[in-house]
């Protein structure tokens, strides 16, 4: 599928991974509608990418709201009347370990909450699940080539600390599987689906974070720096073009290995 | 430049080439861009029908935002992450439709 003409979505597009996927397929000729919560955040990537000489919409909602996520959709059909990639990039994280003791006593002294895992689930799972199924429910109807991307993270394989968001991420991981072979069954040949599982990218949220942090972090990192949110994005673009990437996910890591040069 | 006013916001076309850029007065005072390089070739009345039907599809009635909740940031380390914050909205719904939707809450 080539990415000029073409009309993408992008939610969590306001900032970070998916604010370079707006920008790159806006460069590369996209029409790109930009979805975010944070209307300052959508104003200044619509901006840039006017600026560029781009086509761009910038949509304020929730993705986990079923009634957000048909007003998106049914706003970049009316601004650019097609639909063709789908990137989930809205994500949050509130980590925790699931128990903590109290040091002197051994004994639970806090548990992680249930708000700040259904938080995390409601916004990396059930979001991705209503933005690919209504974007995949426009692209059938209206009979475009389609490109269907989660975003997963490399933390799929199970992170301490993150019980919540590697469980929302191991399914996002699951979903190109699962989609493609109904797909398949149902006989829906025009759309695909590709997961991205990036390992730890310069998006503000980490660029900002205490250096000796990020610094244990990057001695397990090949390429010995993060991943950028721009490296992302073209692999997106690649995957538009690649029409035989399909019902898979991509790690995207810069080479992360676990302590003693395992490859994660 | 051809304007209107759809709940409570001001709409603004501006000519691109053959395209056409939306603004928009945020209730804040600000401005931004709501849309650019929208509908290529069309005259200035279609395009301000179709902005009219854009604004009204992607800011209806009754959506305000009021977070995120930066007094209780979520805290990694010496990291504070002040992100939207699914289990206190960020937004608030109402279903009249009026052009005098409440400026506090
Ligand atoms: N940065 C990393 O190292 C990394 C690694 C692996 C995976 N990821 C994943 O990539 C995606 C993007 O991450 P990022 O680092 O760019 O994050 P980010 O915080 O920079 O951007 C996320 C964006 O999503 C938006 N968002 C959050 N909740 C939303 C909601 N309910 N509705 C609409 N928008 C919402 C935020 O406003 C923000 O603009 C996430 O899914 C994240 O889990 C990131």
């Amino acid at each position: 599928m080539e990415i000029k003409g073409s009309v993408a979505l992008v939610t969590g597009g306001g900032n970070g991974i998916g604010e370079a996927v707006a920008k790159h397929l806006a460069k590369q000729g996209a029409r790109v509608a930009v979805v975010d919560m944070a209307q300052k955040n959508i104003d200044r990537v619509v901006k840039d990418i006017q600026e560029a000489g781009g086509e761009a919409i910038g949509i304020q909602a929730n993705v986990t709201s079923e009634a957000d996520t048909a007003r998106f959709i049914k706003g970049t059909l009316e601004a650019f009347g097609q639909l063709n990639i789908a990137v989930s990039c809205a994500g949050i994280i509130r980590d925790g370990t699931m128990l903590s003791l109290d040091k002197e006593t051994g004994k639970v002294s806090k548990k992680l909450g249930y708000d700040k895992w259904q938080a995390v689930i409601d916004t990396n799972l059930s979001g991705t699940f209503l933005t690919l199924r209504d974007a995949a429910e426009a692209m059938v109807n209206g009979g475009w080539q389609g490109l269907l991307v989660p975003i997963s993270s490399v933390n799929k394989a199970g992170q301490v600390g993150q019980i919540n968001y590697s469980s929302a991420k191991v399914a996002d991981a699951l979903m190109p599987k699962i989609i493609i072979g109904e797909f398949l069954m149902r006989g829906i040949r025009n759309i695909r689906c590709v997961a991205i599982a990036p390992g730890y990218t310069a998006t503000p949220m980490l660029t900002g974070m205490n250096q000796d942090a990020l610094k244990a972090i990057l001695a397990d990192v090949h390429l010995g720096r993060l991943v950028a949110p721009e490296e992302i994005a073209s692999m997106i673009g690649y995957c538009v073009e690649n029409e035989a990437l399909n019902a898979t996910t991509i790690e995207i890591t810069g080479g992360l290995c676990y302590p003693k040069g395992i490859a994660k | 430049m051809p304007t209107f006013t759809y709940n409570d916001l001001q709409f603004s076309l501006e000519a691109r080439g053959d395209r056409w850029d939306l603004s928009c007065a945020r209730p804040d005072g600000s401005r931004g861009l709501a849309g650019a390089g929208l509908f290529p070739g069309l005259s200035e009345g279609d395009a301000l029908a179709r902005a009219n039907a854009l604004a009204r599809t992607i800011c209806p009635v009754g959506i305000r935002t009021v977070g995120p909740d930066v007094n209780h940031p979520n805290t990694i380390g010496d990291l504070k992450i002040v992100g939207p914050d699914v289990t206190h909205p960020n937004f608030i719904y109402w279903d009249k439709e009026s052009v005098s939707c409440p400026r506090e809450l």
